[in-house]
């Protein structure tokens, strides 16, 4: 490993730079003077501005931000339960019911939005955030059992059988040891959960209705008017965001590998 | 299967139970509420803000990318929304289909502000389902630093000296329309010999075309990437706007006219509210505030001597009568529009 090697030093820069170029392309246009993105005029916050005072735009991010909160409250509230009781009882056919939650991760997106979609018509219920934050909250629940699983498998079995030695009530067992134990997986997940939901487009792109337009359907609306800076700030905005998100999910799901001592 | 389906209930109702908290707790007051589901920034929004006062009414505006999608969301039951604003020949497969509701024409007095061509388009003769809202026409924008003389034919565009350099719209119908036209046509044909000349007459183009791009076309344009392409007015106007060495022209043969309208879907809740609205949107001086603001064509008559001197003067906007007359409006071509998606394929892929 001591000696450097150069082609496959620049390879991996250049795979860098592939990965990253559009992003950086987009984020800089952002900050474009002219509201054409094939001309650079000069920096401005302009594009930021006006997304502030644009009343659409703001409606859009309360409806992602309340629809992304609640179904990653739900997803990490179930997800969790879940995680737990799969590890404590043995089912019966435990690999078939592990293998069917986590199915939905690698299920193509149009078509758990279509099936929800069907589901949603067959149970004539109307669209909107209703049915948007049902959705979210499906597909996030595979992810935060991913990350709280791996969490508990972590965790072993011995400190909770050595807090009922010494009489703690299951109940408390859960309170008092599982628990605080498993919380960075928990939050990681919710911050995974969450993350997702503001991202997604597929599945809300069938299941959205009335007064549910969330940022990123926003944003696909706008593109048929024409990509202007507007659009680049707005999706700056998001791409930090969920940046800044996922890294602080992966901060709490590595603290606790360092803090958990036997 | 049986925990998996108890699980989902769960989920379900947990859900329901949630945003049932939330719903109840947010809307506060009983305001009426109108539900949009339309194009991007199609509304001025102050004009919005100003019937929510008026009216004591909350208005709701979701976006749409396409017709088609749309369409897909009304079929798929999406209940709930008041108003919809669908383009000319998805009105017409919407009637087709009884997903619209009839106007109430009393509740929509303004109705009779509108020019009288837009009050009997063939999509919807006698407006009993919709009312034209933004309009245009799609002729050739071109930039007067390349192209040198003014054109004058859709001929023009098959210029050997436009090499890489003409845009086109990314839509079979404009597309095959426009040369159907070309060739003396009408732009709706469903003749089999027809179409046959149009897709060889399309064939020698290509090695003209930079690129067929609906989303784009304006940057394009703008950035003088392209020199000379098939444009919608309203479009055309936005590009004069940033580059002013660009302007429009209707082909002598003639061109393509289009509109999106406004429609009330099938079941909606606030149908009152909904005619309330667009017949507040044609109110002249609201249509004025309006329509300056988005950018488009007014079809409201009475609103035309309120208009600002600019907004008059642009001639992609105040389109000229004569122009008006030569347009055609695509119809519903029934079967034959696979014909038109089996060149459009072929057109694209033979590139």
């Amino acid at each position: 490993m001591k000696k450097r090697n150069n082609a496959l030093t620049g390879f991996s820069w250049l795979m860098i730079v592939f990965l990253y170029l559009p992003i950086a392309i987009l984020i800089l246009y952002s900050f474009n003077e002219s509201r054409i993105n094939a001309v650079w005029n000069g920096f401005t916050w302009k594009w930021y501005i006006s997304l502030f005072e644009n009343r659409q735009v703001m409606q859009a991010l309360t409806n992602s931000l309340t629809i992304g909160l609640i179904s990653s409250i739900l997803a990490t509230v179930l997800g969790t339960a879940a995680s737990i009781g799969i590890k404590h009882y043995s089912l019966r056919w435990r690999n078939v019911v592990n293998g069917l939650i986590y199915l939905p991760i690698v299920i193509p997106e149009i078509m758990l939005g279509l099936a929800l979609l069907v589901l949603f018509s067959q149970m004539k219920m109307d669209l909107g955030k209703a049915t948007l934050i049902m959705a979210h909250t499906t597909f996030s629940i595979p992810f935060v059992m991913v990350i709280i699983s791996a969490r508990l498998a972590d965790m072993g079995k011995e400190l909770e059988e050595a807090a009922q030695d010494l009489g703690a009530t299951p109940w408390q067992t859960m309170r008092y040891v599982i628990l605080p134990l498993i919380m960075p997986g928990i939050v990681a997940g919710f911050l995974m959960a969450f993350t997702l939901s503001l991202d997604d487009f597929i599945i809300s792109f069938f299941v959205a209705g009335p007064n549910s337009t969330t940022l990123p359907l926003y944003i696909y609306g706008l593109v048929k008017r024409g990509v202007s800076p507007e659009v680049n700030a707005l999706s700056t905005l998001l791409i930090v965001s969920t940046v800044l998100l996922v890294i602080v999910a992966e901060l709490f799901r590595r603290k606790d590998s360092k803090t958990i001592t036997y | 299967m049986k925990r998996f389906k108890s699980l989902m209930v769960g989920v379900l109702s947990a859900a329901l139970a949630f945003t049932a908290v939330g719903c109840s707790s947010s809307s506060g007051g009983d305001a009426q509420v109108l539900n949009i589901y339309s194009w991007a920034d199609n509304f001025d929004p102050d004009v919005i803000a100003d019937f929510e006062q008026k009216f004591n009414v909350k208005v709701n505006y979701d976006v749409y990318g396409s017709n088609e999608e749309m369409l897909a969301k009304i079929q798929a039951g999406a209940s709930g929304y008041d108003l919809i604003q669908p383009s000319d020949y998805m009105v017409a497969t919407m009637i087709e289909l009884g997903l619209l509701e009839e106007i109430n024409k009393e509740n929509v007095p303004n109705l009779k502000n509108i020019v009288s061509t837009f009050q009997t388009p063939p999509f919807d003769p006698g407006n009993k389902y919709s009312i034209v809202y933004t309009w245009g026409i799609t002729g050739i924008a071109y930039n007067k630093n390349y192209v040198k003389e003014q054109p004058t034919s859709w001929n023009d565009l098959w210029k050997d000296e436009y090499k890489g350099r003409v845009i086109l719209l990314n839509d079979p119908r404009e597309v095959m329309g426009m040369a159907l036209i070309k060739n003396g046509f009408s732009n709706s044909s469903t003749n089999k010999t027809e179409l046959e000349t149009a897709f060889a007459d399309m064939k020698t183009l290509m090695p003209n075309v930079i690129a067929f791009d609906t989303d784009n076309i304006k940057q394009k344009m703008i950035a003088e990437e392209a020199w000379i392409g098939s444009v919608w007015s309203g479009d055309a106007a936005y590009i004069q706007a940033e580059n002013a060495n660009v302007d429009y022209v209707i082909p002598k043969e003639g061109a393509t006219i289009w509109a999106d309208t406004m429609a009330i879907p099938k079941g909606a809740k606030n149908k009152e509210l909904a005619e309330k609205f667009i017949n507040y949107l044609m109110d002249p001086e609201v249509s004025v505030k309006n329509y300056e603001s988005i950018g488009y064509s007014n079809p409201n008559e009475q609103a035309y001597p309120l208009h600002s001197e600019e907004y008059r003067s642009n001639k992609m906007i105040f389109l000229d009568p004569a122009d008006i007359a030569r347009a055609e409006w695509l119809v519903d071509v029934g079967e034959t529009l696979q014909e038109y998606d089996r060149y459009w394929t072929e057109m694209k892929s033979g590139r």
